[in-house]
């Protein structure tokens, strides 16, 4: 072989120094093995030659004529019986072309802690090797792009910046880095690994033909970025692999063992080893630079024991359910979050000679290191408390039974059996045209309510009485005093219903679109979550939520008002079941005006006029102050108006509608006003010149968004033709016509103008014209639209009749929407019931978290909290959010408990609460809230700082307590592993304060120097080796480079 | 249905009672106008398809009646809306001082907080003007929202109205889009991003 300088030496070198290869391999290369000798020689190479080639297809190519200007020779080159070998190293070197890793490359030595503060990337790709599939993944430091200043002051022979790495003090023992970065300080490497996870490259052989493949494809592109091949199994992470740059190249070897040989515990003998590998001839070796970590772990937390025990469960069944708080979520990790300390004391610069540290003695005493840094080891998956409780709660909106499914039976059928003789009589003498659904009337309810509670016992129903009442007392608090005075549950209703604190917090339900916090419907979902957590799961949810409606009929049927419900329409920013419960309020609301107003009008009119059915009614009433547990109210539904006959012949005496003022002689009982709410500023009617009056008017239908969808589906379907609009503007006459009736009634002998002046002002013109005589006077006139002939402002007022609001048909028949709502509740099951108030213990759940960080005033936690708050905003606020999404929000709370229980855990270790001095607590404070965010903080002061000395007492009462049992373990027969303990704890003796530590758990030691290899006239180049010592694992990397030139 | 329509919006159109929402609204989806357009009971509806930065966009537009009576039915339609045009008419005070009681309303009543909001002042064609396009602009200004005056007798800038506002409704993220874009936070990082033996990125012990 003739000697070349550059890179195809190498790649020869390399060719020639396969031993291993198979002889299958061989056979194959051999066909294509001449042109490359014949380039090899002939000529200087080309790197990008071959890989141009072979990506033009491997096929035929006349390469004389533009790569080799010296040679007039036209040659053939033969790529049809290229081997999977050739192929795999084209891959190869497609995939670093492609990634452009193909060059010199540049970098200025990074700052300290780079590694740990800016972000790491990969990129991957797949190639194979005949059938076997390889990764290739490029790990690299993502750098501000100040690369291009870099690239023009690139001066020739300057070594790869991976070498240059390999040096670099900045960046040892990061404390979470690929194992690559932590042994080789690389901030940019390749690694070619079998991509299937069981895969291994296990023969010597075949180990040998990779490193080969990626050294013929380093020099064949000319890439300085270090490629790795991992060999052996996976988890041996066993590596080698090597770096080419201009003249120089670098081995990375490694040798992973179980056992270490004793020479090589200690300083003195990684330092012989590292000497013999890099061979140097010269005399004396330059210094050799050493950094030294030595980790210990505490795991026995003496004085600290985790103080919350998991809540009591048998406790709370037993009967004890006073102890227990409905409305808390209970918050906190059940074990001791935080498992580990792990104290890292590193000597960064020491050089040979400094210290001793050797089979007999050491001079690395712990506390003189002069840094130390902690990390923590956290619990995997600590089992928190609230978390479980929102994901339990969660799982129940996957379940697809139904209530009754649930509890076993229906609870009416059994209820129809054995009904009272006495309530199955009433039954008979009412009225016979009650709607199917409405048969669950209260006395039917109410015994099934009994028979529920009697029945099921103690023995059978999910909840037991205890329980189950202190949870309704708690969702009812009005309860107490229902039984003794109806009216008294009104002026409960109006105490809920205080002006809600306006706050971010309370507030936040609006965002959440869940419920404010002192609801009822917030409260359901609390108890229910506690339910399904404590208390028999989602069989007792559904038992609750079975009571719960009963509790709802109930209400509805003896106006009794729901508690805890914000007064007025359903707030459509709440979620839909607190619209629904809204909603029946109102429903009770207008019911009860009804009936309170009924009972006063009956009185009268017995008295007055003597209508045929007032005593009878006016008996009912009677009968319903007594007992409303016998009360219907299914017969009177529109008591209080007119039916349709009764208004035809009231409208019948008064005549003619249109010109009320005119047959005045008929109109005098029409005449008399009715319905009139107060004086409308001072105004006056036009023609009679009395005062205008406002009418009372009925309210308009509150809508929840259900039902408001409907509408406005029907309003839409209309379409948008003119008798699409004239339709829709028909359907939603009935208010105007109620206020128009209202008006007329309140006004006797009112004109539509002297409605308009009130309804639509603007829609009254009035004109200061001068009138014949002079005078400036004001004339008003309808508006032009107002006059439109037949439009349905006058339509309307032509068809209404002076028909006082109270005795008008209602605009809310809330008989018909109770019972609807009454049975949307009732077919709920519990899983639609779960995603109901999901938002409401998602709600919960932040609140709590927010006020268990405020305890602990943690920053980092607080962003957290809200991006949770802004995320579970967008995710709650439409409907059906996706589980996904729910489970993501779940665990976002979760991941803030857990960091929350790890402040708290580790506080407690730390006893910052004991520290005295407020300036030393603050930091103490500040040191352990570090714990939360960074992977390993550093401690000020290494062992002799505040936080030092309180680490060095952990650990030495940890010893203390495990003194004893190492003495009795050397008392027994020694085997190799104790002999070697045993050996250390000698050691150990001979330093003062190291016994207050235990045995290191991990050793790690970095050599490094810079000396010529192979030859002493041989460039000086970069040579490093890590050690790392644990309890069952040994490992030497090392990086060894040498001078290709002349070898 | 077109295939390529991007999105249906909700539009709400409110204002004191004859101010022209109605005759706005007649002007942009039919091109007409009547000066003796009856006054709204209820609400309207009506649907067109307007293109924007070819972007086509169904429009579901709701008109409401001003009157006060009306305005206890009429916020349920609020609901979901992604932008509302609020009306006042330049030859009337008073339609203009009542449009902060619009304005509360509008936030009571709406389920979102990024509504887009845009002030029309309406009738500048008549001679009578009693509210300056600068009163109008600052109470825009102050409120955040877009501004425009127009004409629905005229024409003048009707169009060009609607189309401004749902241009800011599509620039809006998150007012429009159907929510399977994921768009979600990420708190934590992978740990267990990288296969293979290493684990990624892992400490000594």
């Amino acid at each position: 072989m003739v000697i070349q300088p550059g890179k195809c030496t190498t790649t020869q070198g390399d060719m020639f120094s396969m031993k291993a290869l198979s002889p299958a391999h061989i056979a194959q290369p051999s066909n294509d093995v001449t042109v490359r000798f014949r380039r090899a020689s002939g000529s200087p190479c080309y790197p990008s030659h071959n890989s141009f080639r072979e990506a033009a297809g491997l096929q035929r190519f006349m390469m004389a004529a533009d790569s080799e200007p010296e040679s007039e020779v036209f040659e053939i080159t033969d790529f049809t019986t290229a081997s999977e070998w050739e192929r795999f190293i084209s891959k190869v070197e497609e995939v670093l072309n492609d990634w452009k890793l193909i060059g010199a490359s540049s970098g200025k030595s990074l700052e300290k802690g780079a590694y740990t503060t800016e972000a790491w990337e990969e990129k991957s790709d797949e190639i194979a090797f005949a059938d076997f599939r390889f990764s290739v993944t490029h790990h690299y430091l993502v750098q501000e792009s100040n690369d291009k200043d870099a690239k023009e002051e690139l001066v020739e022979d300057v070594l790869p910046v991976s070498m240059q790495d390999l040096l670099c003090m900045n960046n040892d023992f990061p404390p979470r880095a690929h194992c690559l970065v932590r042994w080789y300080g690389l901030r940019e490497f390749v690694v070619i690994a079998p991509a299937a996870n069981n895969d291994a490259v296990l023969s010597e052989s075949k180990c040998n033909l990779l490193l080969s493949s990626v050294s013929i494809a380093l020099g064949n592109t000319g890439c300085q970025v270090p490629v790795f091949v991992q060999i052996h199994h996976k988890w041996r992470r066993m590596y080698v692999g090597e770096c080419q740059g201009p003249g120089v190249r670098t081995d990375f070897e490694m040798v992973h063992l179980r056992k270490v040989p004793s020479q090589y515990t200690h300083l003195s003998g990684l330092l012989d080893i590292f000497k013999s590998k890099i061979g140097c001839p010269l005399t004396p070796l330059p210094p050799i630079n050493i950094s030294i970590r030595l980790t210990y772990v505490l795991q026995d937390w003496q004085q600290y024991f985790w103080p919350q025990q998991p809540p009591d469960i048998d406790a709370l069944v037993g009967g004890e359910v006073g102890g227990l708080e409905f409305g808390k979520l209970p918050f906190g990790a059940c074990e001791d979050p935080i498992s580990e300390l792990h104290l890292a004391t590193t000597w960064p610069h020491l050089t040979e000679g400094i210290i001793v540290d050797n089979d007999v003695y050491s001079d690395l005493d712990p506390l003189q290191a002069p840094q130390w840094s902690v990390r923590v080891r956290k619990a995997d998956n600590p089992q928190c408390l609230l978390s479980d409780f929102v994901n339990e709660f969660f799982k129940v909106c996957r379940r697809k039974e139904s209530t009754d499914e649930i509890l076993g039976r229906s609870a009416f059928e059994e209820d129809g059996k054995d009904a009272d003789i006495s309530h199955a009589l009433s039954k008979l003498t009412e009225p016979a045209p009650v709607p199917i659904h409405k048969l669950s009337v209260t006395n039917m309810v109410h015994t099934a309510k009994k028979k529920i509670r009697k029945h099921r016992g103690i023995d059978e129903s999910p909840l037991n009485n205890d329980v189950l009442n202190t949870i309704l007392l708690y969702l009812f608090p009005d309860a107490a005093d229902k039984l003794t005075d109806v009216s008294e549950a009104r002026t409960s209703t109006s105490a809920g219903s205080l002006p809600p604190p306006d706050n971010e917090d309370y507030n936040l339900y609006i965002q959440f679109k869940s419920a404010p916090s002192d609801s009822l419907t917030y409260k359901l979902a609390l108890c229910l979550c506690m339910i399904n957590f404590y208390h028999g799961g989602v069989k007792g949810v559904a038992h609750l939520w079975q009571e719960f409606v009963l509790e709802m009929r109930f209400r509805w049927e003896n106006n009794i008002f729901i508690p805890g419900l914000a007064s007025g329409a359903p707030d459509l920013r709440c979620c839909l079941l607190h619209q629904k419960l809204q909603m029946l309020n109102c429903c009770i609301e207008r019911k009860k005006a009804r009936d309170e107003g009924k009972k006063v009008n009956s009185d009268r009119s017995s008295a007055d006029t003597g209508k045929p059915d007032g005593s009878k009614e006016s008996d009912k009433e009677k009968e319903v102050g007594k007992s409303w547990e016998s009360w219907s109210d299914s017969e009177d539904e529109f008591f209080e108006c007119l039916s349709d006959t009764e208004d035809l012949k009231a409208n019948g005496q008064e005549g003619g509608k249109k010109g009320i003022p005119k047959d005045g002689s008929k109109e005098t009982i029409s005449l008399k006003p009715e319905g009139r709410l107060h004086q409308h500023g001072n105004l006056t009617l036009l023609h009679p010149g009395d005062p205008l009056y406002v009418p009372v008017t009925q309210e308009p239908a509150p809508m929840t968004e259900d039902l408001l969808e409907e509408q406005s589906e029907v309003l839409a379907k209309l379409g948008t033709s003119a008798e699409g609009a004239h339709l829709r503007a028909r359907m939603q006459s009935a208010c105007l016509l109620s206020d128009m009736e209202s008006f007329k009634a309140a006004n006797p002998g009112c004109c539509l103008e002297d409605f308009v002046r009130w309804y639509s002002p603007r829609d009254y013109i009035e004109e200061e014209i001068v009138d014949e005589k002079g005078n400036v006077v004001i004339k008003g006139d309808l508006s032009a639209r107002m006059k439109i002939p037949s439009n349905m402002w006058v339509e309307a007022w032509e068809t209404a009749k002076p028909i006082p609001a109270r005795r008008q048909r209602r605009l809310f028949d809330d008989t018909r929407e109770a019972e609807k709502v009454l049975h949307y509740l009732a077919v709920q099951k519990p899983a639609d019931l779960a995603r109901h108030l999901l938002p409401c213990v998602i709600h919960a759940a932040v609140l709590k978290v927010k006020e268990e960080e405020s305890l602990e005033d943690i920053s980092s936690v607080k962003k957290i909290i809200k991006l949770i708050i802004t995320h579970s905003s967008k995710v709650l606020r439409f409907p059906n959010p996706e589980d996904k999404k729910l489970e993501e929000i779940i665990g976002q709370i979760l991941s803030v408990e857990a960091t929350i229980a790890r402040a708290r855990s580790l506080k407690a270790k730390f006893g910052v609460e004991k520290c005295d001095k407020e300036e030393e607590r603050k930091d103490l404070e500040r040191f352990v809230n570090s714990f939360l965010e960074q992977p390993e903080v550093s401690v000020i002061g290494a062992g002799r700082g505040p936080a030092g000395t309180i680490i060095h007492k952990l650990f030495m009462s940890a010893q203390r307590l495990t003194e004893p049992t190492e003495e009795t373990a050397s008392m027994m027969p020694l085997d190799d592993e104790l002999k070697r303990s045993g050996s250390m704890d000698e050691k150990r003796m001979n330093l003062g304060s190291a016994a207050d530590f235990p045995l290191p758990a991990g050793r790690e030691v970095i050599l490094r120097t810079t000396v010529p290899r192979p030859a002493p006239y041989s460039k000086a180049l970069p040579q490093r080796m890590y050690s790392v010592l644990t309890k069952e694992d040994f490992r030497l990397a090392g990086a060894f480079s040498s001078d290709t030139t002349f070898f | 249905m077109d295939e390529d329509i991007l999105t249906t919006l909700k539009i709400l159109i409110i204002g004191e009672s004859g101010v022209g929402k109605s005759s706005l609204l007649l002007r942009f989806t039919d091109d007409t106008f009547d000066p003796e357009l009856a006054a709204t009971i209820g609400v309207d509806f009506k649907v067109k398809t307007i293109s924007v930065d070819g972007n086509k966009a169904k429009l579901a537009i709701w008109d409401t009646a001003g009157q006060e009576r009306f305005r206890t039915l009429t916020p349920s339609y609020y609901r979901g809306a992604q932008g509302v045009i609020l009306v006042y008419d330049v030859t009337r005070r008073d339609t203009f001082a009542k449009l902060d009681n619009w304005l509360t309303e509008l936030e009571t009543y709406c389920t979102r907080n990024d509504i887009v909001k845009m002030l029309v002042g309406n009738k500048i064609d008549k001679e009578n003007r009693e509210v300056d396009r600068n009163e109008g602009l600052k109470f825009a200004r102050k409120h955040s929202m877009l501004f425009i005056e127009a004409s629905a007798k005229t024409c003048d800038g009707v169009q060009c109205a609607f189309e401004e506002l749902v241009e800011k409704i599509i620039q809006t993220p998150g007012l429009w889009e159907s929510e399977s874009q994921n768009r979600g936070v990420k708190l934590s990082n992978d740990e267990d991003g990288h296969r293979g033996a290493c684990g990624g990125y892992c400490s000594v012990l």
